[in-house]
């Protein structure tokens, strides 16, 4: 795995507008970086970040069953009581889930190892999927990557499957959510509204703030119409927490990602997780944090920390980051410290997406910190085999 | 090849692109819910269609059923008397819920004609009185799993008089959910 320099697509921004792409630049700073890439080799994607990342999944949905049947598993992840059986019934009905994101350490040395599961609200999804995949046919015609060069991403391709495959299992009329006011959120859902239609689905859009609620406790649309699915890119948690979140077990009404994922959107699954795979190589040490002086070589995260929030991360050198947020009074979880690799000053995050079950295809966040925040930049990726060193004489 | 064959947009992209997905415009469906084979008889006047529909979803619903260890976890789910004792063929037994209807469903032409060939599912009834039916097969990028996921069908009114909004949305900002 290499960071490598290269020129810009002197067009790229005009291309960005031409495709709704318009969350590149955030508040004035790059968010869209194409001054390098990370360069992998086959082996590094297949061995190194696709196949831990299909085993990982498996071991997490497996962990779902064994969290919905105990109260106290529950009860470390904090799932408020009135929601507990109704998270339990929609995955004992395997409600259909979408997707997902896995973020790892990895820097092509030794195992990838787990930070978290991005499994309610993943973002960064159309530049991953799209824009990313561009940038590299584009770059591979310039010829400014070796010929050959790949990309570990059918991210699109499995969200057209994914769509198809449960089309029959959504409930109409299906809406996608978002916060009114997010560009970034915006373009997620609007690109998975594109890849729904692109399968056939008939479906709407409409902000978050709009969704209404009918006087026996259904959820209804702009022109009240009972919403049947809504895919919300708003976090289940808040929903809990929020006025008509106590409407949603009994409302009927579909949601995507199901509740269940709020099981595995949670921190509290990584110490779950370790408990059951002691010594997994992708895995990092974590318990549930009891309070107390944080131990040199630990990292406090919050159950439900977005964007590196009130992050507390003990250096083995004694140094202590934090980060601030929105997430203080909360439980948290405690994970041993194992920081990102560093590329000339750059920490990349790899985001390794699971459409339905499959792992397909990485995206990359680069910070200049070791805590990747929102600020940290979305860097593209390519595989290309190394010289194989063959002399001609 | 790891990468997508192509990455088609559909809406979000302001130049015009082919698309290999088949267009549905010009067709609809017709989908139905009925509890016997006279019921669908009465609604779509076609008896040939809904006899091959109730015999191919009472076939299906062996095999597409939720599967439970024991009769009580079967009837705590689907209601007294409402499960049966079933066996998949390789001796192995479970219950399941009885069948208590079936879908039908039939793709239009544009004058309104049924086209040949139709889909069916078998329907169950759980306990809270709510319709559920089979999930879309696993496979693909989704991985198989034992027994069948069921998924809720709406069954009820699809209109409802909206007397309150914006319930959720109050821990968003403009800079997004993040995550």
């Amino acid at each position: 795995m290499r960071r490598i320099a290269t020129a810009e697509r002197p067009d790229w921004r005009a291309k960005a507008a031409a495709c709704g792409f318009g969350f590149h630049t955030i508040d004035d700073a790059p968010y869209w970086d194409e001054s390098a890439y990370y360069a992998f080799t086959l082996r590094e994607i297949e061995d190194g970040i696709e196949a831990p990342t299909e085993e990982l999944h498996a071991m997490a949905l497996d962990m779902v069953e064994r969290i919905v049947g105990s109260e106290q598993h529950m009860q470390q992840l904090a799932i408020p009581e009135p929601y507990r059986d109704w998270i339990a019934q929609s995955w004992r009905e395997r409600q259909p889930h979408l997707y997902g994101r896995m973020d790892f350490a990895y820097g092509g040395n030794g195992p990838a190892k787990l930070y978290e599961l991005n499994y309610d609200t993943p973002t960064s999804l159309f530049e991953a999927a799209f824009f990313q995949w561009q940038w590299l046919e584009d770059q591979l015609a310039r010829g400014q990557l070796p010929a050959g060069s790949d990309q570990f991403n059918s991210i699109y391709e499995s969200l057209v499957e994914a769509f198809g495959t449960i089309a029959r299992g959504i409930a109409r009329p299906f809406h996608f959510a978002a916060v009114r006011d997010s560009a970034e959120d915006q373009g997620t859902v609007a690109y998975l509204r594109d890849c729904a239609l692109q399968a056939g689905i008939d479906c709407g859009t409409l902000a978050i703030e709009d969704i209404g609620v009918s006087a026996d406790g259904r959820f209804t649309d702009l022109d009240d119409q009972v919403i049947g699915c809504l895919f919300k890119l708003y976090p289940l948690e808040d929903m809990f927490r929020e006025s008509f979140g106590a409407c949603l077990p009994r409302s009927g009404l579909q949601l995507i990602e199901p509740p269940w994922k709020a099981l595995l959107s949670n921190k509290g699954i990584l110490p779950l997780l370790w408990e059951a795979h002691r010594d997994h190589p992708n895995l990092l040490p974590a318990e549930f944090d009891g309070g107390g002086e944080l131990p040199r070589g630990w990292v406090r995260k919050p159950l439900h920390s977005r964007e590196g929030a009130n992050i507390t991360m003990h250096l083995d050198d004694g140094r202590e980051l934090r980060t601030d947020g929105p997430y203080r009074d909360g439980p948290c979880i405690r994970q041993a410290c194992h920081p990102l690799p560093g590329f000339d000053g750059h920490y990349p995050l790899i985001g390794s997406w699971v459409v339905g079950d499959r792992a397909c295809g990485i995206g990359i966040r680069e910070d200049d910190s070791l805590v990747t925040r929102d600020s940290a930049r979305f860097v593209p990726h390519a595989i290309v085999e190394e010289a194989r060193g063959v002399l001609i004489a | 090849m790891k990468r997508s064959r192509t990455a088609a947009l559909l809406l979000m992209s302001t130049a015009p692109l082919l698309l290999t997905a088949c267009d549905r415009s010009e067709s609809a469906s017709r989908e139905g819910l009925y509890t016997s084979v006279e019921a669908c008889v009465a609604q779509t006047n076609d008896s040939a269609t809904c006899r091959q529909a109730f015999a191919k979803a009472q076939q299906d619903a062996t095999a597409s059923a939720p599967r439970f260890a024991n009769r009580e976890a079967c009837e705590a789910s689907y209601g007294k008397e409402q499960c049966a004792e079933r066996s998949d063929g390789a001796n192995h037994s479970f219950f399941g819920p009885l069948m208590t209807g079936f879908f039908l469903s039939q793709m239009m032409s544009r004058n309104g004609v049924a086209a040949n060939g139709f889909n069916s599912a078998p329907a169950f009834r759980d306990s809270n009185g709510g319709w559920q039916r089979p999930a879309a097969g696993a496979g693909g990028v989704y991985r198989g799993g034992t027994g069948t996921a069921m998924v809720p069908v709406n069954a009820t009114p699809n209109r409802a008089v909206t007397v309150s909004r914006s319930g959720f949305g109050s821990s968003g900002s403009s800079r997004g959910i993040g995550g």
